[in-house]
């Protein structure tokens, strides 16, 4: 109906902040990662999962989308080499998420496959400062009078509120925060992938659930202003867009709609490359497109290492 | 020239240049009457011999690798199908008779550069090559005392608990659904095999600069198509014929690297290690059996790929062929069958693959021998294998004179640990762990 990540952000209780945080960036920025060699790398293996990896001629979407993003994962976790903290991480697939919470007396409720996620042992450090998060009580939430918040949600009777990731991990898992989650939007079929908004908004809701969850298993069921924010990372993609996420919870009072807000940078639309073209097209005999991977934009990649690396570096 | 001209005109019964014209040589080289041979499209053996030399020719002239690979396999007839993960008994002999290979039990002897001594934990010294860096330092342990241009230690503490992390995730900490009717390995030996790899390449890439450049594939595509021995025909339109008899192998390993530069051999390349089995029975008694589709030559990636050498594979054993299921069927000594056919197959699969992507074939042989590993699991009990190409040259004509003979090096399957309970993995094995760090180390000397 209308872009769903304003939708998110009333459901959430979340002001939004357009770019990634500062902190971020300045791993971006930081030049003992070497990313110049990295380039070269990163474009051989973008070209591996569009061009080279399987048989045939043009492997679609629901192939290349795996694993580019397996390939982009293992470039950055041979990182560890120079950063031996990041051993203390984990990917773990197909997780289950199950969070519940009240908004204004609506019940809501986000359950499901939440896509890959990386756990490490240590909690990201908060991003924002305390300022900042003060500063969120002076803004007004979004709303959509007279749409009903909950429009396009699907409403369900729920008998037993579940409400932690303890529900996918047991107690003593040796890598209990929750660190980035990744979404990856790998149906062939255009109008079965969701849009890059949709995208951003599924990413938000999930990252939220997750934070929700940690945060209630760390200080208790009562809603309140949480001293230590948890911070939450997610990546959205589908093989050549990606939806960047920071989001921070600041707060698990969200029974009103006043006080303190919680917090997301979103950082959306970022192209890896233009096109990659599988076999060179020819115009009356002569090669217009060669073969190959154009347009390789090396700051996405920036990013998404810097939000693999943002808590261990 | 006009005298050569005029000559070769001239018509019988001319004489005028009777006598050859003196200090005139009729044009070295040049034949006065084009060469006399057999036809190329008559139903004969000379006629057969001309077609096939020909296309020796074609293939060798060919520009590309693509194109001689697309010519090699062009001509599609029915094949054996191999496959590596097979309960056909006694498959691992059959193999080797297939592929000309050695078998030598136990892994392969390495010089002592190549392998990483083992401190003992508690110690609290960093040695190592000069240009480590300085992060390394809490990673790595030393044995006091050692000398600096020693080769850096290996932590076996520290991967012994990342194993150990993986592992418990898998099967305990994460909380899974029940495994699908007979997919039990696709719930958590599956997933623990692809964590133990990712996690443990990523902290031994820091000691092996070639991991650190390599290319981790998940579930790819090894193929290959080869010629080896001859039969007759035995019905159809072409019955009677004498044709070579030819395989295919597609194999998906669970887990691959690929590197950009090819591992050390471990033998020269003429050595001659053990016997070749002789079968003298038709493959398709093993059970094989045959059928017609793409001939297929590809090693997880492309040509183009710049990493065309493969350094590790991982298989996983499919509940087919659990060990369970062949105690039941009191047939014991078929286990240790299974990981030696799967690795046999699989891996002289992908080292012909590879020396095929380098512009070898069966007419022109390897130079250089082509050096990769496997590890065959079926979650709890590893088996290790090392294999060497040294030939490529199977078929009828090329075997006769080939006095070469691919190596492979095996282990026997020993378990990792022996019991996962309650967020415990108890009587786990150090030795099967340092042999994973071994392999996943293996590197050229130059690096």
């Amino acid at each position: 109906v209308f872009p769903g990540v304003r939708q998110a952000q009333w459901l959430t209780k979340t002001k939004l902040v357009e770019g990634l945080p500062p902190a971020v960036l300045g791993i971006m920025d930081n030049p003992a990662l070497g990313l110049q060699e990295l380039e070269e790398r990163v474009k051989h293996v973008v070209s591996h999962a569009r061009l080279w990896h399987s048989a045939e001629v043009a492997p679609r979407r629901e192939q290349y989308c795996p694993v580019l993003f397996e390939n982009l994962i293992h470039i950055c976790r041979l990182m560890s080499g120079k950063y031996p903290s990041l051993t203390k991480r984990m990917l773990a697939r197909n997780c289950r998420i199950a969070a519940t919470w009240e908004r204004e007396s609506i019940l809501l409720q986000v359950r499901g496959l939440s896509g890959i996620l990386m756990n490490s042992m240590t909690p990201i450090p908060p991003v924002a400062s305390k300022e900042e998060i003060l500063a969120t009580k002076e803004h007004v939430l979004e709303t959509f009078y007279p749409i009903a918040p909950t429009i396009d949600l699907q409403e369900v009777n729920v008998y037993k509120e579940l409400n932690d990731t303890g529900q996918s991990f047991r107690d003593g898992y040796p890598y209990p925060h929750p660190h980035t989650l990744f979404f990856l939007e790998s149906a062939n079929v255009r109008t079965d992938r969701f849009r890059p908004e949709q995208l951003r908004a599924k990413m938000l809701m999930f990252a939220f659930g997750n934070a929700l969850a940690k945060a209630k298993a760390l200080h208790g069921d009562d809603p309140k202003v949480l001293e230590q924010p948890v911070v939450v990372q997610s990546i959205g993609t589908d093989g050549q867009l990606f939806q960047f996420m920071v989001f921070q919870l600041n707060t698990t009072d969200l029974v009103s709609n006043d006080g303190v807000k919680n917090l997301v940078w979103i950082d959306s639309d970022q192209n890896l490359y233009e096109r990659a073209q599988c076999v060179p097209e020819v115009k009356k005999r002569v090669v217009t497109k060669p073969a190959g991977i154009s347009g390789f934009q090396p700051d996405t990649f920036k990013k998404f290492l810097a939000l693999y690396l943002h808590g261990a570096v | 020239m006009a005298a050569l001209g005029a000559w070769r005109l001239l018509r019988p019964g001319r004489r005028w240049f009777s006598e050859t014209v003196p200090g005139d040589p009729s044009a070295p080289g040049s034949p006065l009457y084009p060469p006399v041979v057999a036809s190329f499209t008559a139903k004969s053996k000379a006629a057969k011999s001309r077609r096939l030399q020909r296309f020796n020719e074609r293939v060798h002239a060919a520009a590309t690798v693509e194109e001689k690979l697309r010519l090699y396999g062009k001509l599609q007839r029915p094949k054996y199908t191999v496959y590596p993960q097979t309960f056909a008994l006694n498959a691992d002999r059959w193999y080797r008779s297939f592929t000309r290979t050695v078998l030598v039990p136990g892994m392969p002897p390495r010089g002592a550069a190549a392998k990483p001594p083992v401190a003992a934990v508690g110690a609290t010294l960093e040695a190592g090559r000069a240009p480590e860096p300085g992060a390394e330092a809490p990673a790595a342990a030393v044995a006091p005392g050692a000398a600096a241009g020693a080769a850096p230690y290996v932590d076996i503490g520290e991967l012994r608990s990342l194993v150990c992390d993986a592992l418990l995730q898998e099967s305990f900490y994460q909380n899974k659904k029940r495994p699908f009717l007979y997919r039990d390995q696709d719930h958590t030996p599956g997933p623990f095999l692809t964590q133990l790899v990712s996690t443990l390449a990523a902290s031994l890439s820091g000691r092996n600069p070639l991991l650190a450049a390599s290319s981790l594939d998940l579930s790819p595509e090894v193929n290959y198509y080869w010629h080896h021995g001859e039969e007759v025909v035995v019905h159809g339109h072409r019955k009677g014929r004498v044709d070579p008899v030819r395989f295919q192998i597609d194999d998906n390993p669970h887990l691959q690297i690929r590197v950009p530069k090819q591992l050390p051999e471990v033998v020269p390349l003429e050595s001659d290690l053990g016997d070749v089995p002789v079968i003298d029975h038709k493959p398709s008694k093993l059970p094989l059996f045959k059928k017609q589709y793409e001939n297929k030559v590809f090693i997880g990636s492309k040509v183009a790929d710049p990493c065309c050498y493969g350094h590790t594979q991982f298989h996983l054993l499919p509940d087919k062929l659990k060990r369970e299921r062949f105690i039941r069927d009191r047939l014991e000594d078929q286990i240790e069958v299974v990981y030696r056919s799967n690795g046999i197959a699989s891996l002289f699969a992908w080292t012909a693959a590879q020396a095929m992507y380098q512009g070898f074939w069966s007419e022109a042989d390897v130079t250089r021998p082509f050096v990769s590993q496997a590890v065959v699991t079926d979650g709890k009990y590893f088996a290790f294998f090392c294999y060497q190409l040294n030939t490529l040259a199977l078929t009828a004509e090329t075997i006769k004179n080939n006095p070469r003979k691919n190596i492979c090096w095996g282990t026997d399957s020993k378990p990792l640990y022996d019991v996962v309970e309650d967020g415990n993995v108890k009587g786990f094995n150090d030795e099967v762990l340092l042999q994973l760090v071994r392999f996943l180390l293996n590197r050229p000397k130059e690096l």
